[in-house]
């Protein structure tokens, strides 16, 4: 088989913030294959790279072995056609004249559409099971019926490759297996190759022979439906846990994502101290808030991007001047506070002289008996002098401190009622 | 098909209608005496055929600026070409250049008109491809500064070219001579020629910019020839003719209408529909009041209550045609 699609170590982006970074990815003329990722993974970006909307800043993309920026626009037209997620059209055209805009870069600036046009069109119609819509201008369809008539247009385009950008993402059930499965048939029937965003990992799994999950620009996994749809893996790249079930029978895999947010409420009558600061702290403390926690949190400094989630969403805080070393009295304040907690938290807070001070917090806690979790990373966060803070948790964590990931991680090891 | 027989009646209609203009005028309604008032026969033949030109290059622009800019309210003048051009004729009528040599105001309001747009472009294209939101605003944007400095000259001025001015800006179909009939005439059937030959990109360019690149369109070389082109036909609308509002708007909303939105028809049916209209409107202006009337006032007031019907009375929920 020969390559549809070579990029070779691709990084680009927009106004100088790369999305992709250094992406080498080779598809075989004929696959038909699932794009996966949360969002901002760079699935956008990288159909935007196939289709020649952006050039990247490095590296080469190929489609059947020619550079696309090099391809003559026309030329381009018939190796790669996109399908959007919805087509904004301002002008009544007709189902007809919007699939006949698929032939554009064939018809001749001279010429009007032959019959070999007008056959791929009335094909396009038939394929899509939109010829009793083909006189119905665009905009007055349903959702469903107009996807149809932007996949004939794409249909007449006649194009080797078919990206296919959450495509599907605005439709019912129905409507969406019956474009996968138009798309199915395409590719089986005359082998063209499919690339498809979907955020239903469910649809994608069941349609594609191959899936690519995407993260921050990369590739993470990159194979079978099976291989790539672990729990392990989509856990790491979606941060929430799943539970992946194979039909024994079907084959067909199923995900579930199982919210690790425990029910909203659950964590009432738990009273946990937080240590942040710098905005390191935000998300800990959002959604132990979400989960009904009774928070506490400081020692801040004043106008500190904590300090600030922390007064919006109403914890009782102790703060300390801005930029200022925490004071005796502060600290006695904070120490008041976390003396009536059941936990103590600390966050991936960067240490320097100045808030050192607060691990004395943590030391006391753990004197008490009471359980103290740490983020993990510590050495990555030092800025003191003899690296002071890494030595003091490193006796907290000998002393019986437990480390954790990130906060969904966090709750299930806080005490419960 | 509707479009189609729509196409064929704007078509055929056209001559007719334009036959009939010729008929009308200040000295009287009917064929002048061939013997006597040849003179007046040639007269009304230029006039008709200034407003035909006139009126197709308007309404062509409209579409393009329409179709490129995606915007319903996009007309010849959105990028700024009227203001330039009024100041440009405000400027030779002042200076006293207007009275230089025949062809000297059309010539300074279609330079001024050209040097505004030439502004606005480079104001927004400051990326690869530009942005059709920084387009529209920096053409506000330079239209209301020209328009300020125009105010400002019109205070600062004396009565008689105060008038001269007023007049000029409220939109005259009689040209200044046979020369700037001709050449107006090759600029506005060259324009619409080549934006004709354009319409499957502007087919393309309706679909968004994105859609038009997957579809084997090049899409910046395709946006700035057409906004060139259309401007050309705005500015020589305007430099032979002064201001006159509506037609670019209006027309091509009630073309799309009648013959639908693929501009291969569209274009054609634009020209030839927004030429038959002026020219009407104009032998309207010349004959329903003992005084000549603005042909824009008639404009306006034939195309407002027609267009507002039109909008009424619309189903489709597309917010152009």
């Amino acid at each position: 088989m020969t390559t549809a699609i070579q990029l070779h170590q691709v990084t680009a982006g927009y106004h100088d913030t790369p999305v992709l970074h250094n992406l080498s990815l080779e598809i075989k003329a004929g696959e038909m294959i699932g794009i996966l990722g949360p969002n901002g993974a760079g699935k956008s970006t990288l159909f935007s790279v196939l289709s020649g909307l952006l050039r990247p800043s490095s590296g080469t993309v190929k489609l059947n072995g020619i550079d696309v920026h090099r391809m003559p626009p026309a030329e381009r037209a018939r190796t790669i056609a996109v399908v959007p997620q919805e087509l904004d059209v301002p002008v009544p055209y007709t189902v007809e004249e919007i699939v006949m805009m698929g032939r554009i870069s064939a018809i001749g600036r001279f010429s009007s559409p032959n019959d070999e046009d007008r056959l791929r069109v009335e094909r396009a119609l038939v394929y899509t099971d939109a010829t009793d819509i083909r006189h119905r201008p665009l905009n007055e369809l349903s959702g469903g019926e107009r996807q149809r008539a932007i996949v004939a247009m794409v249909l007449a385009q006649d194009p080797r490759i078919i990206l296919m950008d959450e495509a599907t993402s605005h439709l019912d059930l129905n409507h969406r297996l019956e474009i996968m499965q138009l798309v199915e048939r395409l590719n089986r029937d005359d082998g063209v190759t499919v690339l498809m965003i979907s955020h239903d990992l469910q649809i994608a799994a069941e349609f594609s022979r191959r899936l690519i999950l995407l993260d921050h620009g990369t590739v993470v996994a990159d194979g079978t439906p099976s291989a790539v749809l672990t729990e392990d893996t989509l856990r790491r790249v979606y941060h929430c846990d799943v539970r992946v079930h194979q039909d024994p029978h079907s084959g067909g895999i199923s995900i579930l994502a199982a919210p690790r947010l425990p029910a909203p409420g659950s964590g009432k009558g738990i009273h946990v101290h937080t240590l942040g600061g710098g905005g390191c702290g935000e998300s800990i403390l959002r959604r132990l808030t979400l989960c009904g926690y009774t928070l506490t949190s400081g020692v801040l400094n004043h106008g500190d991007k904590d300090a600030e989630v922390a007064g919006a969403l109403g914890t009782a805080t102790v703060l300390e001047k801005p930029f200022c070393p925490i004071s005796r009295e502060a600290l006695d304040e904070a120490r008041h506070l976390a003396r009536n907690a059941h936990a103590l938290v600390l966050a991936p807070v960067p240490f320097g002289s100045g808030n050192l001070a607060n691990l004395d917090l943590l030391d006391e806690a753990l004197a008490a008996g009471k359980p103290v979790f740490i983020a993990v990373g510590i050495e990555t966060r030092d800025y003191t002098r003899n690296r002071d803070a890494v030595a003091r948790v490193n006796a907290l964590l000998t002393r019986g401190a437990t480390l954790f990931q990130d906060v969904a991680d966090l709750i299930p090891l806080l005490p419960t009622c | 098909m509707n479009n189609r027989r729509n196409f064929g009646l704007v078509l055929g209609l056209a001559p007719l209608i334009l036959a009939l203009c010729v008929l009308m005028g200040p000295s009287g309604i009917g064929l002048p005496d061939l013997d006597l008032q040849r003179d007046i026969l040639g007269l009304r033949l230029s006039r008709v055929l200034a407003g035909f030109i006139i009126g197709a290059a308007l309404s062509c622009s409209g579409v393009v600026f329409q179709a490129v800019l995606r915007n319903p309210l996009a007309e010849p003048y959105v990028l700024g070409v009227s203001s330039g051009a009024g100041l440009g004729a405000a400027l030779a009528i002042l200076t006293g250049f207007a009275g230089a040599f025949t062809t000297a105001l059309p010539l300074c309001a279609f330079l001024m008109a050209v040097c505004t747009l030439a502004i606005v472009y480079s104001l927004s294209s400051h990326s690869s491809t530009p942005s059709l939101y920084g387009l529209i605003l920096s053409g506000v944007i330079v239209s209301s500064v020209c328009s300020s400095l125009l105010m400002f000259i019109v205070s600062a001025t004396s009565l008689e070219g105060m008038h001269n001015i007023l007049w000029w800006m409220l939109g005259n179909l009689d040209m200044p001579s046979d020369q700037v009939l001709g050449l107006s005439a090759v600029l506005v059937t060259a324009g619409c020629a080549g934006l004709w030959l354009m319409a499957r990109e502007l087919n393309a360019l309706t679909l968004g910019h994105q859609m038009a690149h997957h579809l084997g369109i090049r899409v910046k070389a395709a946006i700035l020839t057409a906004l060139l082109l259309a401007t050309l036909l705005a500015a020589t609308a305007v430099g032979v003719a002064g201001l006159i509002g509506f037609v670019g708007l209006m027309v091509p909303h009630i073309m799309r209408r009648l013959v639908g939105s693929d501009h291969r028809h569209l274009i054609p049916a634009a020209a030839i529909g927004g030429g038959a209209f002026l020219a009407v409107c104009d032998a309207l202006a010349r004959t329903v009041m003992p005084v000549e009337i603005p042909v824009g006032v008639i404009t306006a007031l034939l195309g407002g209550p027609f267009f507002l019907v039109l909008l009424k009375r619309r189903r489709t929920p597309g917010w152009i045609g």
